[in-house]
């Protein structure tokens, strides 16, 4: 391992903790975000999100007008349908688990047994997408729409920083507004509690410099199925060569602020995706029970119904086939893709409004019963 | 009058069910919580609920008291505010 390589896994693990701390102190939950706003009407941790993404397009604007970010991101794609699939299927997966692939991470590192079954249906779910890449890879391409513009700037040939400028002339106004009301921060909180507006602020900084250090923005779904992969390997090595999409090499570009060439996929190997990903995750989880354990809240609980746990687990593994279909997840999209205005990504939050609307009747019909 | 005192522990349940389970409770007890004869007292370790429970009981016209006992927390839910 050289220096560049180390100085990435160790931040991206020093980033994952910060990130794991913080999530879990604000319990800035992405799914709640979305599920309390169909549930409840609630809606102060969506102007939150909105704050986080605020900060990501300005910082996103000026490193890639800087070239310390390559513009758009690398794994970014044309435009499909399979967005839009994916995003509805994550939105159901993540209601039923509780949490988005990121939150099982850091409340399943609290103490949450229920987040940890989450994570093993999203191991699951990766591992079932695995066996049918082949069937779905000619679905997949079929899906195509036909476009090769990777973001909106490049759909409706403009400069980026326009697109970027005319978005914060809208969003900056209203964040402004709901600050002045007083609707960024909550009236009551648990010990330690952050507030949603500093939560965002240092959620915004984190995802960013986890991107300027990575090259890519924050994501871990593909480290899920590279676990099942590894899972899977001593028990059927011969089966593990075959299957194509361990083989392919998704992520191949040269990182413009350490200039080495970084090059990886979902197969159990130690490359490039499991020296971005793989510290993140640990991060995740550690940030997450060093919170508790310094709040003394680290507890593992296992009285929840088994209803319960069969949703957290359906929903993971719901939540794992969707992440390979869309692809990637809503911490992907909503912290790296929608902030530079990629199609794939406005395509998956499209999906992800339904699907976590259908994940709420879902919920409450089957998951939640009266006590 | 003679107030009694319903406790829920909803520690380790899957999210949202400890905020359905609260509201479901104060719709269903809402006479007597009016009246001050029932106090609901939830057992909670989800931190978000300690936000969001205590924002919709007030919502409600509710007192709530919130408590760290442990390794968790605890809401009394009462008398009208």
């Amino acid at each position: 391992m050289n220096g560049s390589q180390l100085i990435i896994l160790l931040g991206q693990l020093l980033l994952g903790m910060a990130a794991g701390f913080v999530m879990h102190r604000a319990d800035f939950c992405m799914t709640g975000i979305f599920r309390d706003l169909f549930l409840f009407g609630r809606r102060t941790m969506l102007y939150a999100l909105l704050l986080l993404m605020t900060c990501l397009v300005l910082l996103y604007t000026l490193a890639q007008g800087l070239g310390i970010l390559l513009y758009p991101f690398p794994l970014f794609g044309a435009p499909s349908l399979a967005n839009l699939l994916g995003g509805v299927l994550f939105g159901i997966g993540m209601v039923l688990a509780g949490g988005c692939v990121v939150g099982s991470l850091y409340r399943m590192g609290g103490g949450s047994t229920l987040s940890a079954t989450a994570v093993i249906g999203l191991i699951v779910g990766s591992l079932l997408y695995v066996e049918l890449d082949g069937w779905w890879l000619p679905i997949g391409q079929s899906l195509s729409l036909g476009s090769s513009a990777i973001t909106l700037p490049q759909l409706l040939q403009l400069p980026p920083w326009l697109i970027s400028l005319v978005l914060l002339t809208v969003t900056v106004p209203l964040l402004l507004l709901w600050w002045r009301r007083g609707l960024l921060q909550v009236p009551f909180g648990p010990e330690g509690h952050l507030q949603p507006w500093m939560a965002a602020l240092l959620l915004a900084l984190i995802a960013f410099l986890s991107t300027l250090l990575a090259g890519i923005p924050l994501g871990v779904t593909t480290s899920y199925a590279k676990l099942a992969g590894y899972l899977l390997l001593p028990l059927a090595p011969e089966h593990v060569a075959t299957l194509g999409y361990f083989q392919r090499q998704g992520l191949d570009f040269s990182h413009p602020l350490l200039g080495i060439r970084l090059t990886g996929g979902g197969g159990p190997r130690l490359d490039g995706i499991a020296l971005i990903q793989l510290p993140l995750m640990a991060g995740l989880v550690a940030g997450g029970a060093l919170s508790a354990l310094r709040l003394g809240e680290l507890q593992w609980y296992f009285k929840a119904p088994r209803r319960q746990y069969l949703s957290a687990f359906c929903g993971g593994l719901v939540m794992g086939l969707a992440s390979r279909l869309a692809p990637a997840c809503n911490i992907w999209h909503l912290t790296g893709g929608l902030p530079i205005m990629a199609l794939q990504s406005i395509l998956f939050v499209a999906g992800l409004l339904p699907g976590t609307w259908l994940g709420v009747q879902l919920l409450t019909r089957l998951v939640v019963r009266s006590e | 009058m003679v107030m009694e005192e319903m406790v829920f522990d909803l520690r380790g349940r899957i999210c949202p069910s400890t905020l359905l389970v609260a509201m479901k409770e104060m719709n269903d007890h809402r006479q007597q919580l009016q009246q001050g004869t029932v106090r609901l007292r939830l057992l909670l370790e989800n931190r978000d609920a300690t936000v969001t429970i205590p924002e919709m009981a007030r919502n409600m016209g509710y007192q709530v008291e919130i408590s760290k006992q442990g390794q968790h927390y605890e809401l009394v839910i009462g008398e009208p505010a």
